[in-house]
C-alpha cells in the first residue's frame, strides 16, 4: 500500500503547464463498541482512505476523488479532475494557496491512546454501561453505550509547494440514559471527545447522563411566555453552531450571511466574545494545517460583542481581496469534498460567573439543557430562530421543575443581543466550545 | 463484481467462531455532483466509491469490518476482525450461493451516467433562470444537481446472493429572496431512483420556480403565533411528520431497546381513526425503493397503522428473529462503512374523503403549514418537532397572511390521536433522514390533514 504522502505525490506530478494541481489524501482506522444489557451490542471497525484531487486551468475548477486508488486510478483521478474543470465556469479568484510554514502541534497524536487494545475498548463499554445502570433504581437501562476511537492521517501536496502531513488521535465516550417511572420514559444524554479513551472518565460521563434523564422525570407542558433562558453547554453549542455558518466569508459573499456588511459594528452584547483557533493547545479541531495546506491560525470573530470580521478560506480572501488572507478555515468533509470554509475550535470566551450566579439572575426563566430540529428550526440567512425544547423551571435561584414539549424562540441578532451575562463552564462538543449562556428574554411556547 | 468461490470463503472465514449469520456487502458507487451559484458553475466533482463490508451477527450482537480494497486478503482480514467480536464457538457452514432476481423496480431508462455534463450544466442553468424570473427580489440562487449509480452485491450465510443496481438522481434549488432588511430563503428539491426521465417530469426550471415562489411569498411574511392551536398539514407536508413522530419509533431497533413509546402497543389504537399508515419500499422508481434491502431480503410493502390500530414495527433480519415475527425489509445503510440498521422507506399516510378545501374551510383559527424544513423526534418519549419553512395563518377557514419562524411541537400519540380531518389529495417529499450517522434517501408522502391542537413555537401574539 503507497503511502499518503507518495499518493499525493503521484497526482502533482501528473499536471500538465498551465495547471495548479492540488492532491489530499487522508486513511482513518476507526473502532467502534457499544454495550447492551451487559453484552457486547457491536463492534465495528473501519479502515477508510481516498485521495482528492483539485485542478485549476484558466481559473476553471475541478474536483475528483476515489477510495483507495492504486497508482494508475490516481493518475486517473487527476484526468477526471481536468475534465471536470474544463466544464466549470472561469473565476479569476479560484488559485491554489502559495507553500507557507507550519508548526506542527505537539500531542495531536497521542501514542499511548493509540496502543489500546480492542480488548480493553470492549471493557470500557462495558463499564460504562454498567456505570450508567446501577446509580439510580430508575435507570436500568441505556439506548446507547459506546465507546470509540480513530488514528487518522493526512497529506497535502500543491504544484505550488505545499507539502503537509500529520497525524492524530481521537476518542469519544457517548451514553444515553432512559429513566422510566410509571408510564414515563426520560432520556439523558452525555458526551465527551479526548484524544484518547485512556483520557476520558466514563464513570463521571454515565453519571451526568443519569442525572440527566432523572431530573427530566415528571415534566410538564409550560404556560406560554416570554422569559430569560439559560442555555447549558449542550444546548448553547448547537445554537453556536448556527452563528458559525453566518460567520464563514462564503456565505457573506453569497449574500447568505446576516453578518454581511456588519464589521467594525456592535451585533451582539458586551458579554459576548466569540473566537475560532485552530492552534488551541488540545483542542478538539486543532491542526497544523485547514483543508489546503494553509497554516492554521485564531480569528477574534466577536469581541465584547462588536465583529471583527469572517472566516476564510484563499479562494474568499482572494475574492474579499484588500488585505485579506485566508485565516486557515478551509475545511473538508474527508477526501469525497474539495475545500470549503468553516471553523476549527469554535468557542465563546468563559466569563467569569458560576452556574449559581447565572441562576440568580434568571429567576423565574428556565434552563435549557436540550434542543431539538436546530437542523431545521433555525435559518442563518433569515435569522429566525425556533426550535423545541426541554429543561427545566428556575426558581429561587436554583433549577427546579422539569419542562417538555415547548419551543423557544427569538432571532439571532436578538439572541446575540440579549446576552446578559456568560458561565465559567466552558465545554466543548465536537469543534464547538461554550460555557452556559443567559439571554435576556426569548418566547417560550407550550400550553 | 467478486468470484462466488471467494465469498463463499469469506463467509466461511466469518462464520469461524460461529454466529447466526455471515454477510458481506460489496459496494461499487460513481456519482456526479454539479453546484450552480451565482450563476456559475461553482464545482463539478466525480466520485468513485468501492469497498466490501462484512458482518457477523449472533442474537442481537453483531461485528463489522470494511475495507476499500476487494482482494481475498483484505476480505480475509475485514471477515477475521467482524468474526472477532464474537465469544469463542464452533465454527459453522456456508449454505451454497444461489442468486435470487429482483423486480427491477428502479430502472433508469436514460441513465444519467451516459449524459454529458455539459448536459447537466445547462440543466442548472434552467434552474437558475426561472428561478430569477420569478421576481426581482430574487438575489440568490444555487442549484445542485446530483446523480449516482450503486452497484450492490450481498451474499448471506444462508446461501443467498443478490446483486442489484440503484441509479439515483436529484435537483436542488435554494433561492434567497431580499425586500428592504427581510431576508427569506425558499427551497424545492424532487428526487428519484431513476435515470434523467425524471427530469421530464420534474423539469429543472419548475424547481427554480418553486423555490423563488417560496421565498418570495415568504418576504411578505409576519411571525408566526405561540402556542397551542388548530394546525393543518398541505399534503405531503404530513408525511414529514409522520416520518418523525411516529415512525422512528416504530424502527425495531428503537422498540428492541425498550426506548420507543410504541412498545407493547401492537394491536391497540394508538392514533385517530382516521389515520392508515404504511412503509412502502416497493414503489417504482420511489427515492426510498428498493428490490431487496442492504441485508438482502426482499422489500415489502408493511402496513403501520389500519384505522388507527398499530399493526407492527419496521424490522430487519436481527431484531424480527427475537421478536419471533418476519424481517419487513427494512435493513438499510448509507454505504459498505457501516452496518445495516432497522430504517424508513417510503412512509406514508393514505388519502381519507374529505375535500381538502373543506379541511381548511372548516378551520376558525389556525396555522396551515405548506413547507417544511425538517424534523427530530425522540422516539424512547415520543416528543418531536418539526420546522415550518413555508406557513400561513387561517382566519376563519381562510389561508391568509404568511408566517415565519414556526416551529411545531408535540408527542407521537398524542397529536396523531388528535387528527380530526384527512383528505383525499396526496402528494410526496423526499429527503435524506440521519441516524446513527447514516444518512438515508426516503420518500414520505400524505394527504391533506388537521391537528386539532399542537403547539406551535412562534414569537407573535
Amino acid at each position: 500500500m503507497a503511502e499518503l504522502t507518495d499518493l499525493v505525490r503521484i497526482a502533482v506530478d501528473a499536471a500538465r503547464s498551465r495547471e495548479q494541481v492540488e492532491a489530499y489524501a487522508d486513511e482513518t482506522r476507526e473502532t467502534e463498541v457499544s454495550a447492551l444489557r451487559g453484552e457486547v451490542e457491536g463492534m465495528k471497525f473501519s479502515q477508510g482512505r481516498g485521495l482528492g484531487v483539485r485542478v485549476i486551468r484558466d481559473g476553471r475548477l475541478g474536483y475528483a476523488w476515489a477510495a483507495d486508488p492504486t497508482p494508475e486510478e490516481a493518475l486517473d483521478t487527476v484526468r477526471r479532475a481536468r475534465e471536470n474543470a474544463a466544464l466549470g465556469e472561469p473565476d479569476e479568484f479560484n488559485g491554489l494557496p502559495e507553500a507557507a510554514p507550519f508548526t506542527p502541534i505537539p500531542g495531536l497524536f497521542h501514542e499511548a491512546s493509540a496502543a489500546l487494545s480492542t480488548d480493553d475498548k470492549v471493557r470500557r463499554a462495558l463499564d460504562l454501561e454498567a456505570a450508567a445502570i446501577s446509580s439510580d433504581p430508575r435507570v436500568g437501562k441505556v439506548d446507547l453505550a459506546q465507546v470509540g476511537d480513530a488514528v487518522s492521517r493526512m497529506a497535502i501536496a500543491s504544484t505550488l509547494g505545499v507539502e503537509a502531513e500529520y497525524a492524530r488521535t481521537d476518542a469519544w465516550v457517548v451514553v444515553v440514559t432512559l429513566a422510566v417511572e410509571g408510564d414515563e420514559t426520560q432520556t439523558g444524554y452525555s458526551f465527551r471527545i479526548a484524544r484518547g479513551l485512556d483520557l476520558l472518565d466514563h464513570h463521571a460521563i454515565a453519571k451526568e447522563a443519569v442525572e440527566r434523564a432523572v431530573r427530566m422525570i415528571g415534566a410538564t407542558k409550560p404556560q406560554t411566555a416570554k422569559l430569560p433562558v439559560i442555555l447549558d453547554p449542550f444546548a448553547a453549542s448547537e445554537f453556536l453552531g448556527v452563528v458559525g455558518g453566518a460567520l464563514s466569508a462564503d456565505a457573506v459573499l453569497k449574500g447568505r450571511s446576516l453578518f454581511a456588511g456588519r464589521v467594525g459594528e456592535p451585533v451582539g452584547s458586551e458579554a459576548f466574545t466569540l473566537v475560532d483557533d485552530g492552534t488551541l493547545q488540545d483542542g478538539p479541531a486543532t491542526c497544523p494545517v485547514d483543508g489546503e495546506g494553509v497554516p492554521s491560525g485564531r480569528t477574534d470573530l466577536f469581541t465584547g460583542g462588536v465583529l471583527g470580521g469572517f472566516l476564510h478560506s484563499t479562494y474568499t480572501a482572494r475574492r474579499t481581496g484588500g488585505s485579506q488572507r485566508s485565516t486557515g478555515n478551509a475545511k473538508r468533509g474527508g477526501f469525497k469534498s474539495a475545500p470549503g470554509v468553516g471553523t476549527s475550535n469554535f468557542f465563546v470566551q468563559p466569563g467569569e460567573r458560576s452556574l449559581d450566579e447565572l441562576y440568580a439572575m434568571a429567576d423565574g426563566g428556565v434552563l435549557i439543557d436540550d434542543l431539538a430540529g436546530v437542523h431545521s428550526g433555525a435559518n442563518a440567512i433569515s435569522g429566525e430562530f425556533s426550535v423545541g425544547a426541554t429543561g427545566l423551571r428556575i426558581r429561587d435561584g436554583a433549577p427546579a421543575e422539569p419542562l417538555r414539549e415547548m419551543t423557544i424562540a427569538s432571532t439571532l441578532p436578538d439572541m446575540l443581543r440579549g446576552v446578559l451575562a456568560v458561565g465559567n463552564d466552558l465545554r466543548f462538543f465536537m469543534g464547538v466550545g461554550t460555557p452556559s449562556i443567559l439571554i435576556g428574554e426569548m418566547t417560550l411556547a407550550g400550553v | 463484481m467478486l468470484d462466488r468461490d471467494l465469498v463463499a470463503d469469506v463467509l466461511a472465514a466469518a462464520r469461524r467462531r460461529g454466529g447466526d449469520l455471515a454477510e458481506v456487502f460489496v459496494e461499487e458507487r460513481s456519482s456526479t455532483s454539479i453546484r450552480l451559484d451565482d450563476g456559475k458553475v461553482e464545482e463539478l466533482t466525480t466520485g468513485l466509491d468501492r469497498g466490501a463490508g462484512v458482518r457477523v451477527v449472533e442474537g442481537t450482537s453483531y461485528g463489522y469490518a470494511f475495507s476499500n480494497r476487494l482482494d481475498r486478503d483484505s476480505l480475509l482480514e475485514a471477515a477475521a476482525a467482524a468474526s472477532a467480536a464474537l465469544r469463542q464457538g464452533a465454527a459453522r457452514s456456508v449454505v451454497d450461493l444461489v442468486r435470487v432476481h429482483g423486480e427491477g423496480r428502479n430502472r433508469a431508462e436514460r441513465p444519467a451516467g451516459a449524459v454529458p455534463a455539459a448536459d447537466k450544466v445547462a440543466w442548472l442553468r434552467e434552474v437558475d433562470e426561472h428561478a430569477r424570473a420569478v421576481s426581482g427580489e430574487v438575489t440568490q440562487v444555487t442549484g445542485i444537481y446530483g446523480d449516482s449509480l450503486q452497484r450492490r452485491l450481498i451474499a448471506t450465510s444462508d446461501g443467498r446472493w443478490i446483486e442489484e443496481d440503484r441509479p439515483r438522481i436529484r435537483m436542488v434549488a435554494q433561492v434567497v429572496a431580499k425586500r428592504g432588511d427581510v431576508i427569506q430563503t425558499g427551497w424545492h428539491g424532487p428526487a428519484a431512483c431513476a435515470g434523467v426521465e425524471f427530469l421530464d417530469v420534474h423539469a429543472p426550471g419548475e424547481t427554480g420556480r418553486i423555490a423563488a415562489s417560496r421565498a418570495v411569498t415568504m418576504l411578505g411574511s409576519i411571525p408566526a403565533p405561540a402556542g397551542e392551536m388548530a394546525v393543518v398539514v398541505a399534503n405531503g407536508c404530513g408525511g414529514v411528520l409522520f416520518h418523525e413522530a411516529v415512525g422512528h419509533p416504530l424502527e425495531a431497533d428503537a422498540v428492541d431497546k425498550e426506548a420507543s413509546v410504541y412498545r407493547g402497543l401492537v394491536g391497540t389504537k394508538c392514533a385517530s381513526e382516521l389515520i392508515n399508515g404504511v412503509d412502502d419500499a416497493t414503489i417504482p422508481n420511489g427515492w426510498g425503493s428498493y428490490d431487496f434491502d442492504d441485508e438482502g431480503e426482499p422489500s415489502a410493502r408493511t402496513v403501520l397503522f389500519t384505522d388507527g390500530i398499530l399493526q407492527g414495527f419496521l424490522q430487519d433480519r436481527m431484531r424480527a428473529a427475537k421478536m419471533g415475527v418476519a424481517t419487513t425489509g427494512n435493513a438499510r445503510r448509507e454505504s459498505y462503512a457501516y452496518p445495516p440498521i432497522p430504517r424508513m422507506t417510503n412512509t406514508n399516510i393514505l388519502p381519507g374523503t374529505t375535500d381538502p378545501a373543506d379541511v381548511i374551510a372548516s378551520t376558525e383559527r389556525g396555522v396551515y403549514v405548506s413547507g417544511l424544513a425538517g424534523g427530530q423526534v425522540n422516539p424512547a418519549t415520543g416528543d418531536f418537532v418539526f420546522g415550518v419553512s413555508e406557513g400561513f395563518l387561517i382566519e376563519k377557514g381562510e389561508i391568509t397572511t404568511p408566517v415565519r419562524g414556526a416551529n411545531l411541537i408535540g408527542r407521537a400519540i398524542e397529536v396523531m390521536s388528535s387528527v380530526d380531518a384527512v383528505g383525499s389529495d396526496f402528494e410526496t417529499w423526499e429527503g435524506v433522514c440521519g441516524k446513527d450517522g447514516q444518512g438515508a434517501p426516503v420518500g414520505s408522502g400524505s394527504p391533506t390533514l388537521r391537528i386539532a391542537r399542537m403547539t406551535v413555537g412562534g414569537t407573535g401574539g
